[in-house]
C-alpha cells in the first residue's frame, strides 16, 4: 500500500467513524463530519460552476468586445450584478428581478418537460395496453392482458383519488363521500405496495453502503493487527 | 402586495420560453439565447447562495455563537478546497482524488446510517399510523420484495410461480404511475401559478 493510499484509508476511516458516532448519541464528531462534507462540496460546486459556466459563457464573451456574444452576455451580467446586490439590505428588491427571470423561465421549462416527459408518456403507456392487438391474439381475447390493463387503469385512478381532499365540512372536519373514501382506500393499497418496493430498493442500497463502510474499518484494523 | 417589475420579468421570460418551444425551429435561436442566460443566471445564483452560506458561518464565528466550532470546520474545509482547486485546477486527478477521499467515505457512511434509520422508521410507521390499508400493504409489499430480492423463489424454476412473480413485480408500477401523474398535474398547476405571478416572485 502506497503512502497516499494509506493516507486516504486513514482519512476515510476517521470520517466514517465520526459519522457512525451518531449511533452512540454523539453530535460533535457527527457534526464535524457533516460540516466538512458541506464545506468541501460547496467549494467544489463553486469551482465547477466558475470553470464550466461563468468563465466560458459570461467572462470569455465579455473579454472580446468585438465578438459575437459580447452584447448578448451583457444581459446575464446585469442580472448577475442585481443578484449580488441581494447581499445588501437595500438591494434585496433588485435581487427579485433575476430570481423572477429564473423562476419564469424554469416554470415554462417545467410545463413543457412535465407534459412531454411525464404526463403524456405515462398516460399513453397506460392507454396503450387497451390497443386491440394487445388484448386479442388470433381472434381470441387475452384475458390476462385485459385484466392487467383494467387493473392498471383502475389502480391509477384510485391512486389519484387518494389525493382528492374535497368534501363536506362537518363540525370542523372534512368528510369525504363514502364512494371516494372506498376508492381512496384501494389507492392507498397501491401506494403502499409501491412504497414497500421502493423501501426495499433503498434499504438494500443503504445496507450495501453500510457493509462497504464497515469493511473499510475492518481493513484498516487488519493493517495494524 | 405584488411588485410589478419582477412580475413582468418573470411572466415575460416564461412566455418567451414557452412561445419559442412551440414555434421551433423559428424560435430555436431565441430559445438557445434565453436558455444560455438561464444557465448563467442559475450559476450566478448558486455562487451567491454558496457565498451567503459561508458569510453566515463567518458571522457565527465572529460573534462566537453557540456551535461556532462547527462553523469554523465548514469555513476551513471550504477555503482549503477552494484554494487547492484554484491552485491545482478542477480537472486535475490529484484534486479530484482529494475531494473524493473526503466526500466518498462521508456519503457512504451517511447512506449506511440511512439503513439503520430506515429500519426504525419502518417500525415507527406501524406505531404512529396503526393498522391501515396503507401500512399493511406497505409492510406486506416490503416483506415480499425483500424475499424476491434474495432471488430464492426465482431459482425454484416453477413456471406458475414465475408467472406470479412477474405479475407481483409489475404491481408497484401501478402506484408509481398514479403518483407520477398526480405529482405531474400538481407541478403543472404550480408552474402556471408561478408563470402568472400568483405564486413565488413579485410578492412582498
Amino acid at each position: 500500500m502506497s503512502p497516499s493510499e494509506l493516507l486516504t484509508l486513514i482519512v476515510g476511516v476517521a470520517l466514517t467513524v465520526m459519522v457512525f458516532s451518531y449511533i452512540l448519541g454523539d453530535r460533535l464528531f457527527f457534526g464535524i463530519a457533516t460540516h466538512i462534507l458541506i464545506g468541501v462540496s460547496a467549494a467544489f460546486l463553486a469551482l465547477v460552476v466558475m470553470q464550466k459556466v461563468i468563465l466560458p459563457y459570461l467572462v470569455l464573451p465579455l473579454a472580446e468586445p468585438n465578438g459575437p456574444g459580447f452584447w448578448l452576455a451583457l444581459v446575464p451580467l446585469a442580472l448577475s450584478i442585481l443578484m449580488i446586490l441581494m447581499f445588501f439590505r437595500r438591494g434585496t428588491q433588485a435581487g427579485a428581478i433575476p430570481l423572477a427571470f429564473l423562476g419564469g423561465a424554469l416554470a415554462a421549462l417545467a410545463i413543457v418537460g412535465i407534459t412531454r416527459g411525464t404526463l403524456a408518456p405515462q398516460i399513453l403507456s397506460m392507454l396503450g395496453r387497451f390497443e386491440p392487438d394487445q388484448l386479442m391474439r388470433e381472434a381470441q381475447p387475452q384475458w390476462s392482458a385485459i385484466l392487467g390493463a383494467v387493473m392498471i387503469l383502475l389502480g391509477v385512478i384510485s391512486v389519484l383519488f387518494v389525493f382528492h381532499h374535497r368534501g363536506q365540512s362537518k363540525a370542523g372536519e372534512v368528510v369525504r363521500p363514502v364512494f371516494l373514501e372506498g376508492v381512496g382506500s384501494i389507492g392507498q393499497i397501491f401506494i403502499g405496495i409501491t412504497f414497500g418496493a421502493l423501501f426495499v430498493g433503498l434499504f438494500s442500497s443503504a445496507l450495501i453502503a453500510l457493509i462497504s463502510s464497515l469493511s473499510d474499518i475492518i481493513q484498516f484494523i487488519r493493517l495494524w493487527f | 402586495m405584488k411588485r410589478p417589475i419582477p412580475l413582468i420579468v418573470g411572466a415575460l421570460s416564461g412566455l418567451i420560453v414557452l412561445a419559442a418551444m412551440f414555434i421551433v425551429p423559428q424560435g430555436g435561436g431565441i430559445l438557445a439565447i434565453v436558455l444560455n442566460w438561464v444557465i448563467i443566471v442559475a450559476g450566478a445564483a448558486l455562487l451567491v447562495a454558496i457565498a451567503s452560506l459561508v458569510l453566515t458561518h463567518v458571522r457565527f464565528i465572529a460573534k462566537g455563537k453557540k456551535g461556532f466550532l462547527l462553523s469554523l470546520v465548514l469555513v476551513i474545509s471550504f477555503i482549503t478546497t477552494l484554494a487547492l482547486g484554484l491552485l491545482l485546477g478542477v480537472d486535475r486527478p490529484s484534486f479530484l482524488k482529494f475531494v473524493g477521499a473526503i466526500i466518498r467515505p462521508i456519503e457512504t457512511a451517511l447512506l449506511g446510517l440511512v439503513a439503520l434509520v430506515m429500519m426504525s422508521a419502518a417500525m415507527k410507521i406501524f406505531r404512529e399510523r396503526g393498522w391501515s390499508s396503507l401500512t399493511v400493504s406497505f409492510g406486506v409489499s416490503a416483506i415480499i420484495f425483500l424475499i424476491l430480492g434474495l432471488g430464492f423463489p426465482q431459482n425454484l424454476n416453477i413456471p406458475v410461480l414465475n408467472e406470479v412473480i412477474r405479475f407481483v413485480e409489475g404491481l408497484p408500477m401501478i402506484g408509481a404511475r398514479g403518483l407520477l401523474i398526480g405529482i405531474g398535474i400538481g407541478l403543472l398547476l404550480m408552474a402556471f401559478r408561478v408563470l402568472f405571478g400568483m405564486e413565488g416572485f413579485g410578492n412582498d
